[in-house]
């Protein structure tokens, strides 16, 4: 059946309903009050083991690139640059060969993830990190060297809990430690 | 030292400038009271309104925008077609799929070619998704505006699974940046289905509180009921959209009026509410959720009948190679061709429309054949909307104004662009 | 050497003294609105799928979150706008803040006369009127900002006290009518059992209680500081240390208000019954300390409503009081007359 219009009307309110709405609004505060419906994560602490998909921070696999530039032009914000630089080739012995590899800039990045699909050889991807610091801006510019470490979450590395959000048809996200129970979702 | 004091009323003409110890003052009308409510105001948002009052009653209210402009569109027009999506999107981030939409539907018709089928409802999986954030972040700043700071908590907890949601089905939470013209970026991962079920019976149950916290409300009820009524004719001549329109009895939806993507096979309904008032801008929203809540179901099972392939249009699919169809098989990820970088888009002229969630969102697209496009034209909702603070707050006392402000759910980066 | 002690404990414990500055004065007042504001954070953070003030000291659930404001607040600069009314700006809320606990010195916590800081003969007249003068430096906080905000904020207050002092008034007058006194000691002493003025006498009681909302901005009366329309009412000029005096005045206010009606409808002291004779101990301490857990399990209720309700608008908040809590608070007097025309008490 195709979409159609349902008229209605805002339901009537009088002194009972009234009566009945104050009742209603604090039994429902109290319900939460007794029972507290919370998923906070308490971040340092415990942090989100993100799901394979999740369009993180992006690290270049060298050995993969093929140089075709099409990440540097695809890339909406400009945040992905081509460094280029001359080196021996291995394949002609004594001849110099032109190189370029993506470089990226996280000032700039918005981490749509036109790079990584854009890739044809998979040489970008993404890795299940997003909440990455640095100490100022120009340590974002990423060198060629820097952008092919994979970079860690700072609470992964002081030792945080990493837990994970499951849905529940009660409570709605409930969060689970990785280690504790598995399955679920 | 000097004291206010000093500042002599006698003779004192409109519109003429005397001093204060710090301050110049005009007066601006007999017995008349200017505030200028933002940009710096909790209760403003990134606009200012310039209120009148007249004792405690508002005489003249002005909506002045601007103060997020980011010239989007005269910034399309240097970016080549896929590189819009992103920008475009960040008119109203919690509302992406919907803000971005008809862009990709306008290159599209540039292009002649059409989505497959399971493309159209992944499209409006994620869009039913954004709409119930959308109102859910509205309800919540609705709530705030109302002092009920409950009613600000739940919505943007509630919509955090509509975020995560979203983020499983396209790797974000919130720029997703999923349709690119011939299809999607992504099909479900392993098991969304079922979380997607499990959302809509928890949704089902939470508007039912919510009803009872907020909309039952005797608090609620009195500071809504009546204030800010748009009369259907009003509303109507004002051109405003979405649920503030369909509030006033105007029974005009694009999902309705125009189906696209796959809206014309779903089975759901579209609420219209006559009285107008900020209640029934209240009430619209929830009863959207819940009809929204009814499409993703019908949604989850037909994408669980149908086969899992063909989500891109085979313009851009029939002659990838073998590692992008890997890709795809082994992670549900689409690689997008590298011609998308430099997409040659037909000379033309398009336009698509569609029902974000704040309303009816337009897009022109004129291309000349060339990288960028010519020209990208964006009507937005909220901009559509801005208006009627004009000419319904007039007449309320100021109190009102959070009311009808929240109620019209306005989102000045969208209106301002 | 027992001498000198017990000197010093006469000198603390000498009522008028101790029971402005120490308990139930500023000291218990500050303690406890304190553990009320943390207690307010919390219920509302639970009910709303939070968890509130937590990294100060998370072993106590984020109690020192409240002394952690407290310093911030002591630290930050105290900007004075060059626009203000400078003594007055400065003056209100301090005299706000004195005279919000000045109500009491006219509450007894205890039966025992040497206890008491002032004659109780008239108590209940007294501590009312001391209770109706706060507004007065709220308003004219707000006026001497010279700000339009704060202008529109004090108005409000300002209407808001027509709504509330009436019903206030006439709501505690319900339980002087039954017992033939204004004594709070004898209204306190008429409570015995089961007997308290709360159940007898509900109409006045929820009118008093929703007075007490009204004159401290609680949910749903918040009005004067309704931040979506006027920031922070008439302290939108404030930083700093007067920031949270002002702020700390209200919750200040609405404890001593919460001790008045704990003593005149709740019974009071009243499980215990401390004898003539009685010790500092059991005829000072133990009742006071019935009294202020009373006192604080009724702010507790009036601050779970924060999480329940939105606020009224002005015309309906003041309508409300006029057409609903005013006639309820007559019903209650009138109820408290014929208790008293029948000697029920």
């Amino acid at each position: 059946m195709p979409p159609r219009p349902s008229r209605r009307r805002v339901p009537p309110y009088g002194f009972l309903a009234a009566v009945k709405g104050n009742l209603g609004a604090i039994a429902v505060g109290l319900k939460y009050f007794l029972d507290p419906n919370r998923f906070t994560l308490h971040y340092p602490r415990e942090y989100i083991r993100l799901k394979p998909g999740y369009r993180g921070f992006i690290v270049l696999n060298k050995a993969k690139c093929i140089m075709c530039e099409s990440c540097a032009r695809i890339c909406p914000a400009a945040a992905m640059k081509m460094v280029r630089f001359q080196a021996p080739d291995p394949r002609r012995p004594g001849k110099m060969k032109l190189y370029k590899y993506p470089v990226i800039n996280y000032q700039r990045c918005i981490f749509c993830g036109y790079c990584v699909d854009v890739c044809p050889t998979e040489a970008l991807r993404h890795v299940p990190a997003h909440d990455v610091v640095y100490y100022n801006l120009e340590e974002m510019d990423l060198n060629l060297e820097q952008f092919q470490v994979e970079p860690k979450s700072p609470a992964e590395v002081e030792g945080g809990i990493p837990v994970r959000y499951v849905f529940d048809p009660e409570r709605g996200l409930v969060k689970v430690p990785e280690k504790g129970q598995a399955g679920g979702g | 030292m000097s004291s206010p004091g000093e500042l002599k009323l006698s003779g004192w003409e409109v519109g003429e400038t005397r001093k204060l110890p710090g301050m110049d003052v005009k007066k601006i009308g007999k017995d008349l009271y200017e505030i200028f409510i933002g940009p710096q105001h909790p209760g403003s948002g990134h606009m200012r309104i310039i209120v009148r009052l007249d004792g405690d009653v508002m005489v003249e209210v002005d909506p002045d925008l601007g103060y997020v402009h980011r010239t989007m569109e005269k910034l399309a027009e240097g970016r080549s077609f896929i590189k819009v999506i992103p920008l475009v999107e960040r008119m109203a981030i919690l509302d992406a799929c919907n803000i971005t939409l008809p862009y990709v539907e306008a290159v599209e018709k540039l292009m002649d070619i059409e989505p497959p089928e399971r493309a159209k409802y992944l499209r409006v999986l994620l869009c039913e998704i954004n709409r119930i954030a959308s109102h859910l972040y509205g309800m919540g700043i609705f709530g705030v505006f109302l002092g009920h700071s409950t009613m600000y908590m739940w919505p943007f907890g509630d919509r955090e699974v509509f975020v995560e949601l979203a983020e499983r089905l396209t790797g974000a939470r919130l720029t997703h940046s999923y349709p690119v013209p011939g299809g999607v970026r992504r099909d479900v991962p392993e098991g969304f289905t079922d979380d997607l079920r499990k959302a809509v019976r928890y949704m089902r149950k939470r508007l039912e509180e919510y009803r009872k916290i907020f909309l039952d409300n005797p608090v609620i009820r009195a500071r809504l009921e009546g204030v800010g009524v748009i009369p259907r004719n009003l509303a109507i001549e004002l051109g405003i959209v979405g649920p503030n329109l369909r509030a006033s009895g105007v029974e005009y939806d694009v999902r309705m009026v125009e189906p696209y993507e796959a809206y014309g096979e779903l089975d759901f309904e579209v609420p219209v509410f006559e009285e107008g008032d900020a209640l029934a801008r209240a009430w619209v929203r929830v009863e959207e959720i819940k009809q929204s809540l009814r499409i993703l179901e019908q949604v989850a099972d037909k994408l669980d009948k149908m086969p899992r392939e063909g989500f891109m249009h085979d313009k851009f699919w029939a002659k990838a190679p073998k590692l992008y169809k890997d890709v795809y098989s082994r992670e549900g990820r689409v690689k997008l061709m590298p011609l998308f970088a430099n997409l040659k888009v037909p000379a033309g002229k398009a336009f698509a429309r569609a029902e974000a969630g704040r309303g009816e969102i337009v897009y022109y697209v004129e291309s000349e054949g060339k990288f960028t496009p010519y020209r990208v034209r964006v009507v937005s909702p909220s901009f559509r909307n801005a208006i009627v603070f004009k000419y319904i707050a007039p007449g309320h006392r100021l109190m009102d104004l959070p009311a009808i402000y929240g109620s019209i759910d306005y989102f000045p980066p969208e209106a301002d662009r | 050497m027992a001498g000198v002690v017990d000197t010093i404990i006469s000198w603390i414990f000498w009522p008028p003294l101790f029971q402005l500055v120490i308990a139930p004065g500023l000291v218990a007042a500050l303690a406890i609105v304190i553990f009320i504001l943390w207690f307010e954070r919390k219920t509302a953070a639970r009910v709303q799928m939070r968890v509130g003030p937590y990294n100060v000291s998370p072993r106590l659930g984020g109690a020192l979150q409240l002394i952690a404001d407290l310093i911030r607040y002591s630290f930050q600069e105290p900007i004075i706008p060059k626009t203000v009314d400078t003594a007055a700006f400065i003056l209100a809320p301090l005299a706000m803040l004195v005279i919000s606990v000045v109500p009491t010195a006219a509450i007894p916590v205890s039966p025992l006369p040497w206890t008491w800081p002032i004659p109780m003969e008239h108590s209940l007249l007294v501590a009312l009127a001391l209770t109706t003068l706060s507004p007065v430096f709220l308003v004219a906080a707000g006026w001497a900002s010279n700000n339009k905000f704060s202008v529109i904020g004090s108005t409000r207050e300002a209407f808001m006290v027509t709504a509330y002092e009436l019903v206030f008034i006439i709501s505690l007058l319900a339980v002087a009518a039954p017992v033939h006194s204004y004594n709070l000691v004898e209204i306190v002493e008429a409570q015995a059992g089961w007997r308290m003025f709360a159940i007898l006498n509900p109409l006045a009681f929820l009118a008093a209680f929703i007075a007490i909302l009204m004159s401290t901005s609680g949910f749903p009366f918040e009005i004067p500081e309704s931040e979506h329309e006027v920031v922070a009412g008439p302290f939108t000029e404030y930083s700093g240390l007067l920031y949270g005096i002002d702020m700390g005045a209200a919750y200040i206010k609405r404890y001593v208000m919460s001790v008045l009606l704990t003593i005149a409808f709740l019974g009071g002291w009243k499980p215990l019954d401390p004898q003539p004779g009685a010790g500092l101990l059991a005829g000072y301490i133990a009742p006071l300390v019935v009294v202020l857990v009373k006192a604080t399990i009724v702010m507790a209720v009036m601050s779970f409503f924060r999480a329940v309700y939105g606020r009224y608008r002005l015309d309906q908040a003041v309508d409300l009081a006029w057409r609903v809590i005013l006639p309820m608070a007559l019903a209650g007097y009138a109820l408290g007359l014929i208790y008293g025309y029948l000697g029920v008490i």
